[in-house]
């Protein structure tokens, strides 16, 4: 009796008995529907053993078809190195290369030579628009889009982790191959089901950045294959990458922001000092919103904390040094970043940049996109959405007024002005932290 | 329902229990803010709220009240220029200048102003007046009082505790809902069987490897249907950041939908169903009659029989499907449910589906119906029950009988012994002798001998057998060798036989 294998939610349905499922570690019994399951990213295994048995199979799973794309791309000689690696990995596996490297490119390459229904997933709506452009121009074909308010379903689809995640049960067997760009993503404990509930037999993940301290690149490894090309930006740096060099201007604040900073900090800290939070750690502050629920006292350092932040980030003087930069570099390509979109706003007005925040839709994203790239604009400001991937050619100054301090966002963001500049000259990269305060150290860490 | 951020639970005694409100007074406020900012911002209203929490004694119940009061709030754009219109035009001014100083952008807000014949400052305040906290709040027009916003805010929390949920148990007084809105929501169920009766576990296909809350939104769902039945009990397994906790939740809680009241009536899916019904309850069988009672495992599937008929006295359950017609589909489910289930199960069977065999061939009875079922064919089959419950309750019993009663009804006596009147006929009584359907000690028919006498009028005789209890007059008269001689429709004499 053939054994039957079908899609059903995210996972494998196998209809029919055969002895070698019960000892297979990936197969489970399933006493509901009086079958066996396998979670759907184990399909290409689940074949590979029934056909090592000898197992008559009736497979309805694969719900993918044939398709015929050629790009115009012509793949540098470590993008060949690369996609080869990958193919020579049964097309498993995931490639990081240095932002700015071409990760898209090499995604197309791919989904050229699988020929197979190809679904990439993005972390951004900006990511989302720039995949989706690049396809459409070199495809002849349809492509589709899930998120940035559209829902379209196509034998080549670019999609968010967001509508993915949503939608990972019914989407699981629609793809040959799946791309997920920026795929550290993958390890967060939502998005890694979508990979889990995907059939697709080809699978490549594109990053900059694999290695998280969480170890969640782990998973990652189990879901889309292991490393199997690397290049460090040291590897490239000068070759296809301009050099750089980082400006830390300390501004104080003024006395007023002072005063209400030392109020604000005063009661976070006082509010520490009697509880048992350090705040060595991010879960401390997770303790600390917890908290905030159901204690008022809580709540009142929470509250405070978030004012002396806010304070620290969109600091008056940081403003005017803001000015300065701006003055100094009139004619060059520059892209601000804050922490806060209440900021940019307040950036955008003063000085009339065009802004791209979360709240930003999507048609006037890709304009001022566009715009920057083609030189109708010179000067962009955004909060922290342009992080990842994101293609901004030849800006050569960024200024960060306030980041986190988080090691991965910074790099990203070094990557968005690594780009060669016509006249060869170094990209600058200035960061605006206010003295004394808190946001010192967290500059201090990354370096 | 809520965000995540919003939800508010207890776990005391490492329980997890939503912590509902009766706070209509706060809700009222909350109520009372939206509509005092009319014509203003969000972010006024908000600041307001942000208020407002500072005094209420949870800030999230603030928020909560809030977040449900936001769906009937109508927030516009209000501007002299569309904004994205003011910023294509403030921006290209401000690139070709290079704006710096404030100087520059005086400048270029007067150039860009010009081309659409409007103020700088017009110009300026239209910028980012689409941005939601500098949209105006045009309409508000709440869908609920207070206290309905206090009943909506509890079923939504419920139902936000359930995002975190990895699986679900319920009992439902109303499990065809149930099992509608499980298939809609694409979820998988078991049926367990406990003390209680019959509950559906609640899971999704990925469930089978690990448990996930990726199912949670669907419970959610789920509740919202639950919650209409009469009666429920949903136990939910949550996964508490690691840490598994149950949230049981009945109809004692304060879950119901504001100005929905509960199911109360039986509703029938067909006229040959209440038809039958009613039928069937006009005979006085021992039989009860329970609509829609349970759930059965039918392999992939959960089946919901229309009927089952319990026996007063035996342990039966005979579970009763009428089969219309219907799909080949319908017919084919039916069947695979028919094969996977080991109940005792009756299938009335439209004669024109012609499926007959193949489900006596499933080891069910069969009764064939045209227009309406015959409750003689189903009461027949009850009939075959019947007699393996009457030799099952004869088997217990004593061969000999002797009830300490002077006279006593033969069915109040199996009555009393909790079985069939057919088990106690068959045994021997001896001491007492069976007149008519009444056991009678041979001490009591002697004094009743001497006590009647021919030529007595019959209301003098049944006054001497009501003595002891004995109705049927007729029978006795007949044991002690007389007869009555009537005289007209009730009055008579007793006569030598």
């Amino acid at each position: 009796m053939p054994v039957a294998l079908a899609y059903e939610d995210g996972t494998i349905r196998i209809d029919g008995r055969h002895d070698s499922l019960d000892g297979l570690p990936f197969v489970e019994r399933d006493d509901r529907t009086d079958t066996y399951r396998a979670p759907a990213y184990r399909y290409p295994d689940l074949r590979a053993h029934l056909e090592t048995f000898d197992v008559p199979v009736e497979d309805s799973v694969p719900d993918w078809e044939r398709i015929s794309v050629r790009s115009d791309y012509v793949l540098r000689d470590y993008q060949r190195d690369a996609l080869d690696a990958w193919t020579d990995a049964r097309r498993r596996g995931v490639v990081e290369l240095p932002t700015g490297s071409g990760k898209t490119v090499l995604g197309i390459k791919a989904i050229e030579s699988v020929d197979q229904s190809a679904l990439v997933v993005v972390p951004t709506v900006d990511l989302l628009v720039q995949w989706r452009d690049e396809l459409d121009a070199e495809f002849d074909c349809d492509v589709g889009q899930l998120g940035g308010g559209t829902q379209e379903l196509e034998p080549v689809t670019v999609s968010t982790y967001d509508s993915a995640y949503l939608r990972a049960d019914e989407l699981g067997d629609h793809f040959g191959l799946v791309v997920y760009d920026e795929c550290h993503h993958l390890g967060g404990e939502g998005f890694r089901e979508i990979a889990r509930f995907s059939a697709a037999p080809a699978r490549l993940g594109l990053t900059a950045t694999f290695e998280r301290p969480d170890h969640a690149h782990e998973t990652v490894e189990t879901l889309v294959g292991d490393v199997v090309y690397r290049l460090s930006p040291d590897d490239l740096a000068g070759d296809h990458l301009a050099e750089y060099a980082v400006k830390r201007v300390d501004v104080p604040l003024t006395d007023e922001e002072r005063e209400r900073y030392d109020d604000a900090q005063g009661t976070f800290v006082e509010y520490l000092r009697t509880s048992n939070l350090s705040f060595s750690s991010g879960s401390d502050y997770m303790e600390l919103v917890k908290r905030s629920g159901s204690d008022p006292r809580a709540r009142e350092a929470l509250l405070a904390k978030q004012e002396a932040r806010r304070i620290v980030s969109e600091s008056e003087n940081k403003i005017r040094e803001l000015e300065r930069i701006l003055d100094r570099h009139r004619g060059d390509r520059i892209i601000v970043f804050t922490a806060s979109t209440d900021l940019v706003y307040r950036l955008s007005e003063r000085f009339l940049l065009p802004a791209i925040t979360h709240e930003t839709n999507t048609a006037e994203r890709r304009d001022f996109l566009d715009a920057f790239r083609d030189g109708t604009y010179s000067r962009i400001v955004t909060a922290n959405v342009l992080d990842e991937g994101v293609d901004v050619p030849d800006a050569n100054v960024a200024v960060v007024l306030a980041g986190s301090g988080s090691e991965r966002e910074f790099t990203q963001r070094l990557g968005r002005v690594l780009r060669p500049k016509d006249d060869g000259g170094r990209a600058l990269l200035y960061e605006l932290v206010s003295a004394d305060t808190a946001e010192e150290n967290v500059a201090d860490r990354r370096r | 329902m809520l965000t995540k951020d919003l939800l508010r639970v207890t776990r005391a005694g490492g329980g997890y229990t939503p912590r509902f409100t009766e706070n209509a007074a706060l809700a009222a406020r909350v109520l009372g803010v939206y509509q005092g900012h009319r014509g203003e911002t969000r972010g006024a209203l908000a600041d307001a709220l942000d208020d407002l929490e500072g005094e209420a004694e949870d800030f999230k119940l603030v928020r909560g009240f809030a977040k449900l009061l936001d769906r009937d709030a109508v927030f516009e754009t209000q501007s002299a220029v569309r904004p994205e219109r003011a910023r294509e035009l403030a921006f290209r001014e401000g690139e070709r200048l290079g704006v710096v100083t404030d100087a520059e952008r005086e400048t270029a807000l007067e150039r860009a102003s010009e081309t659409l014949d409007t103020t700088p400052d017009a110009l300026a305040d239209a910028l980012y007046a689409d941005l939601d906290a500098r949209q105006v709040l045009v309409d508000f027009d709440p869908r609920w009082d207070a206290d309905a916003l206090v009943s909506q805010y509890n079923l939504s929390l419920a139902q936000t505790a359930l995002f975190d949920a990895v699986e679900l148990r319920v009992e439902t007084s109303e499990p065809r809902d149930l099992v509608l809105a499980v298939k809609r929501l694409g979820l998988l169920y078991e049926i367990e069987k406990t003390e209680n009766g019959r509950v559906v576990v609640l899971t999704g296909p990925d469930a089978v490897f690990r448990k996930t809350r990726r199912y949670g939104t669907r419970f959610a769902r789920l509740l919202r249907s639950v919650v209409n039945a009469e009666e429920f009990r949903v136990e939910a397994t949550i996964d508490d950041r690691g840490t598994e906790r149950t949230m049981v939740l009945t109809d004692d809680d304060p879950l119901r939908p504001p100005g929905v009241e509960p199911v109360v009536d039986v509703s029938y899916d067909s006229d040959v169903e209440r038809d039958f019904a009613t039928r069937f309850e006009s005979l006085d069988l021992d039989w009860a009659l329970e609509r829609e009672p349970d759930f059965l495992d039918a392999g992939d599937h959960v089946m919901i029989p229309d009927f089952a008929f319990t026996h007063r006295y035996g342990d039966v359950r005979v579970y009763f499907e009428i089969m219309g017609f219907w799909t080949p589909e319908y017919v084919e489910k039916k069947l695979a449910q028919l094969d996977a289930t080991e109940e005792n199960l009756v299938v009335a069977v439209d004669e024109s589906l012609g499926v007959g065999e193949d489900i006596e061939a499933r080891d069910h009875r069969v009764v064939t119906y045209a227009g309406t079922v015959r409750v003689k064919d189903v009461v027949d089959v009850l009939r075959d029950h019947e007699a393996d419950i009457v030799a099952d309750a004869a088997a217990d019993l004593p061969d000999e009988l002797t009830p300490d009663d002077d006279v006593l009804d033969l069915d109040a006596y199996a009555d009393r012994l909790g079985v069939p009147v057919d088990a106690v006929e068959d045994r021997a009584f001896p001491e007492h002798e069976l007149v008519g359907r009444t056991l009678v000690r041979p001490a009591v028919l002697e004094t009743l001998a001497d006590d009647i006498d021919a030529g007595q009028s019959l209301d003098e005789a049944e006054d001497a057998l009501d003595d002891y209890g004995l109705t049927d007059a007729s029978a006795v008269l007949a044991r002690l060798g007389y007869r009555v001689e009537w005289d007209g429709l009730t009055g008579g004499t007793v006569r030598e036989k």
